[in-house]
């Protein structure tokens, strides 16, 4: 009997944890639908959609990186790197080879960084604060501080047109979904960010974990820059600036704890859209732009603070009461 | 016998060089400066290189103290356009720096009491809560401010942070008044014990008695305190605040600390050490500059002196564990 309880109890405890989030996007979305007949229209829904899709991506990567125990500072200076790259590539070998050079360059990158982490044993924090220097350097460097413009290439606008970003952010969140549910690597990567000496104990090469989970944000990263690059066509040295901040904040509101061990993608994704509805909605409301970095921070408490109340009440209220009901 | 002494004093080798080696670097790097680089040794310039590395400095004196306790605050760049404009506001009102000087520092007080309740109360991670709030006074700066900046030239003003006694200039006089007081802090009083056990380890410390939630209320309000004092100064150097200055100040607080030899998650830390690392990272800078290097490489040095320093520690790990295992 007690096992069944544990699992209705660990069922109820996870479905929370997933969707709580999605609560707070429908009970947005409704709230909006009622404020203005704006909201609920297409093209409306797309611009949300598209926004929210763009820091999801790479927020995608980082809630990987931080179930690792891990975190990625550097996520927009390799946004802005790839971006740079790929936009210099695209030129002289097309579009294909011009995306797949700015992967490549954000997953090299990404695996430098995992290598400084795993091998050099700087904490993830200084590390990536380091890497986020030098190629913000790098890249101004490259672009000799200027614009670098696509002229005459429409092809690019693939990565940024209609439902791309959206249908990206999917598949990615897909994709890193199912390597964390079913794959050894995923299980691996809880492992390490549960307790990494445990998990290297027990046989796990928590160091080749750390390299390629750093290579798999770096990609994320570069995959948000292209994105951002083709939207305006343009690449600098200032593109994406504080996104790792914004990305740490969607993953946290989607319920990813920092300590690390847990993942979900699915509350990663939500946490995206619950932040790009409500900047939105306040566009839309014609609440001055100054107030979204407000909603950003507020928001960020809140679903923490909510959070950690409604651990409380389910602990007090649901379970002895789910255990009262089984007796 | 005589095996078991040489580890030991092979370890505190190394903990020295970790306390201390940033303060042998500086010296190095200030001997080569002065002898291979022309004009380094100028007066004004060592006096110019002294002042810029106060404003990081003092508030990477706070930090020290709340990195020491394994706390984090990422709030302090936002916190510390909003001291600087608050005190360059009252400056023009009031005329008077002390007036400038407390309304900084109570903006830095209110925005670390803030902090120090959700890390406490709603117990909130020190990270997310401060991360948060980087968002949230960002925010309410722009919104008082509708983005534009404060501006106040008044002498008496400006002087704090653009005046000098002979060689040393009044922001670095603070600056050393601040890290006497932070250091005093951290090694006499009992709330700079509590830093070093929370730091150590929070449960043993919890056990032992130590009031872990007074000292963590207490720690980050005393960073929103330092933060306030370089506002004033930053503000009265610059003679304007407004949004948008000094974007990643936060990173570059960090930065100064854990360079300095304060273990990012807690119980070890010197105010020695972030004074050191403030005035190298301001060297660096200025020495690449003087030999006329393009300010990009300039970041691209900083972030590589970054990790290469912080990876000594890690690769003497490695070194020592592989002749341990042999």
């Amino acid at each position: 009997m007690t096992s069944v309880v544990d699992g209705v109890r660990r069922t109820a405890l996870a479905v929370w944890r997933t969707y709580r989030v999605g609560l707070f996007v429908v009970a947005v979305g409704l709230v909006l639908t009622l404020l203005t007949p704006r909201f609920l229209v297409e093209g409306n829904l797309v611009n949300v959609l598209t926004n929210a899709a763009v820091v999801a991506i790479v927020g995608l990567g980082m809630t990987l990186v931080i179930a690792s125990g891990n975190f990625d500072l550097s996520v927009g200076a390799i946004a802005a790197f790839a971006g740079a790259i790929s936009l210099s590539v695209v030129p002289t070998l097309g579009v294909g080879p011009g995306i797949a050079a700015g992967l490549i360059a954000g997953a090299v990158v990404g695996f430098v960084n995992g290598l400084i982490v795993a091998e050099l044993r700087v904490p993830a924090f200084i590390a990536t604060l380091g890497t986020l220097t030098i190629l913000r350097g790098l890249t101004l460097i490259y672009t000799g501080g200027r614009d670098i413009y696509l002229v005459g290439e429409t092809g690019y606008k693939i990565l940024s047109a209609g439902a791309m970003p959206v249908v990206l952010a999917v598949l990615v969140a897909a994709i890193l979904a199912q390597v964390v549910a079913r794959t050894r690597l995923g299980r691996h990567v809880l492992a390490v960010g549960s307790n990494q000496a445990a998990a290297t104990r027990a046989g796990v090469r928590s160091n080749r974990i750390l390299w390629v989970v750093f290579a798999i944000v770096g990609a994320t990263a570069a995959l948000t820059g292209m994105i951002i690059s083709a939207q305006v066509l343009t690449a600098n040295g200032r593109l994406a600036t504080g996104l790792e901040l914004s990305a740490i904040a969607v993953v946290v509101i989607g319920g990813t704890p920092l300590t690390g061990g847990r993942a979900t993608m699915i509350g990663t994704l939500l946490g995206a859209l619950l932040i790009s509805e409500i900047n939105n909605g306040l566009n839309l409301l014609n609440v001055p732009v100054f107030y979204q970095s407000l909603t950003t921070g507020v928001l960020l408490l809140a679903a923490v603070g909510v959070s950690t109340a409604g651990r409380q009440f389910m602990k007090r209220a649901i379970l002895p009461l789910i255990s009262r009901m089984s007796e | 016998m005589t095996t078991t002494v040489d580890p030991g004093t092979r370890l505190d080798r190394g903990r020295l060089w970790t306390r201390f080696g940033i303060v042998f670097v500086l010296a190095i790097l200030w001997v080569v400066g002065v002898a291979f680089v022309p004009n380094f040794a100028n007066p004004d310039n060592l006096t110019s290189i002294l002042r810029q590395s106060s404003f990081v400095g003092i508030s990477a004196i706070g930090m020290t103290m709340a990195i020491v306790a394994g706390l984090f605050d990422l709030s302090v760049g936002s916190t510390l356009a909003l001291a600087a404009w608050a005190s360059v506001l009252t400056a023009s009102a009031t005329g008077s720096p002390l007036a400038a000087l407390l309304a900084a520092v109570a903006i830095g007080m209110i925005v670390g009491s803030i902090n120090g309740f959700f890390v406490t109360v709603v117990r909130i991670p020190a990270f997310i809560t401060t991360l948060g709030m980087l968002f949230i006074v960002a925010g309410v700066m722009l919104i008082l401010t509708n983005g534009e900046a404060a501006r106040y030239n008044g002498p008496e003003f400006i002087w704090w942070g653009n005046a000098a006694f002979g060689f040393v200039p009044v922001p670095f006089a603070v600056f050393i008044v601040c890290a006497l007081v932070g250091s005093a802090v951290l090694r006499f009083t009992s709330l700079g014990r509590y830093l070093f056990a929370i730091g150590s380890n929070a449960p043993a410390a919890h056990v032992a008695g130590v009031p872990i939630n007074t000292a963590t209320f207490l720690v980050f309000v005393v960073v929103g305190i330092f933060v306030g004092i370089s506002a004033m100064l930053l503000g009265s150097r610059l003679y304007s605040a407004g949004p948008g200055l000094e974007a990643g100040f936060e990173l570059n607080v960090i930065a100064c600390v854990v360079l300095g030899g304060t273990r990012l998650s807690g119980g070890r830390g010197t105010i020695v050490g972030t004074v050191a690392a403030a005035i190298l990272f301001t060297t660096l800078g200025n020495l690449l500059n003087l030999l006329h290097t393009d300010p990009f490489v300039q970041r691209v040095a900083t972030g590589l002196v970054l990790v290469t320093a912080l990876s000594i520690e890690g690769v003497r790990q490695r070194l020592a564990e592989r002749t341990g295992s042999e």
